[in-house]
């Protein structure tokens, strides 16, 4: 039923978006001095986002339809690219300095998220006559 | 939703491994008067499970640091030859020192990693107690 008020299904995407960030960012960081690693970001959520849930994007009229959104990693997992960046003499291009910053930019959306959620249910809450 | 486990689990491996890494620095600097003593390194990489790569990280095998040892001479030592001097080890402290605060600071940032996930999934669960 939340699925089908646009808010919720923002906030969602937004929260799930986070996360998968959220894993990307770890595994640059515990991969901070392995030889020849090279970091990876996900692509920026408003492109993402309209990718997914725009009028142009797949629509699943079955249940047993693929979305691209499911399956092994997921539509988050598939975009994720390399970062340009500055490459140690041992290969390893990660700067922890930038990537805390992304975790920095992660938290907030991921708490603006939840707050997005938690305010629309309360306002639907209300709505519905009941004390929050 | 990507797995939360996974991202613990991923910045846990990156503590793992620098964790190791600390621990054969103190080996060598707990070594460093040693006679023949060389210092071990340890590289990083990739974890994999079933033929591909999980995105872990973990320690490779141990090497010996091949650099020359350095000579001391010392006659009185049981350890000198003709010439008087008997080999060292090969540690460098400073290197070890700074080696040390290397993996120091990567573990930090593994530290704040599995934390600030921790903390996300935390505030996911307030919110079904409401």
């Amino acid at each position: 039923m939340f699925d089908n008020i646009e808010v919720f299904r923002q906030a969602q995407a937004m929260a799930s978006y986070a996360g998968a960030r959220q894993s990307a960012i770890a595994r640059n960081i515990a991969n901070a001095d392995t030889p020849g690693y090279k970091p990876t970001d996900l692509a920026p959520f408003a492109e993402t986002y309209r990718a997914a849930s725009g009028d142009m994007a797949l629509r699943q009229t079955r249940g047993r339809h693929l979305m691209p959104g499911e399956g092994a990693g997921g539509l988050n997992e598939a975009r994720a690219r390399p970062v340009p960046g500055a490459t140690a003499p041992n290969g390893n291009a990660v700067s922890i300095e930038t990537e805390m910053m992304k975790a920095a930019e992660v938290r907030i959306s991921h708490d603006l998220a939840l707050s997005i959620y938690q305010n629309a249910i309360g306002i639907l809450r209300t709505s519905l006559g009941r004390p929050r | 939703m990507s797995d939360p486990g996974k991202t613990l689990a991923l910045s846990a491996s990156g503590m793992q491994a620098q964790a190791a890494r600390l621990r054969f620095v103190s080996e060598n600097i707990a070594n460093a008067d040693t006679p023949g003593y060389r210092r071990k390194t340890v590289s990083f990489e990739d974890s994999m499970a079933g033929g591909r790569s999980t995105g872990e990280v973990r320690t490779g095998p141990v090497r010996l640091d091949d650099s020359a040892l350095t000579r001391i001479y010392d006659p009185s030592h049981p350890l000198a030859d003709e010439t008087g001097n008997y080999d060292g080890s090969n540690v460098d402290l400073v290197v070890e020192i700074a080696d040390a605060r290397e993996a120091q600071r990567s573990y930090e940032a593994n530290l704040r990693m599995f934390d600030q996930s921790r903390q996300m999934q935390t505030a996911l669960i307030e919110l079904l107690r409401r």
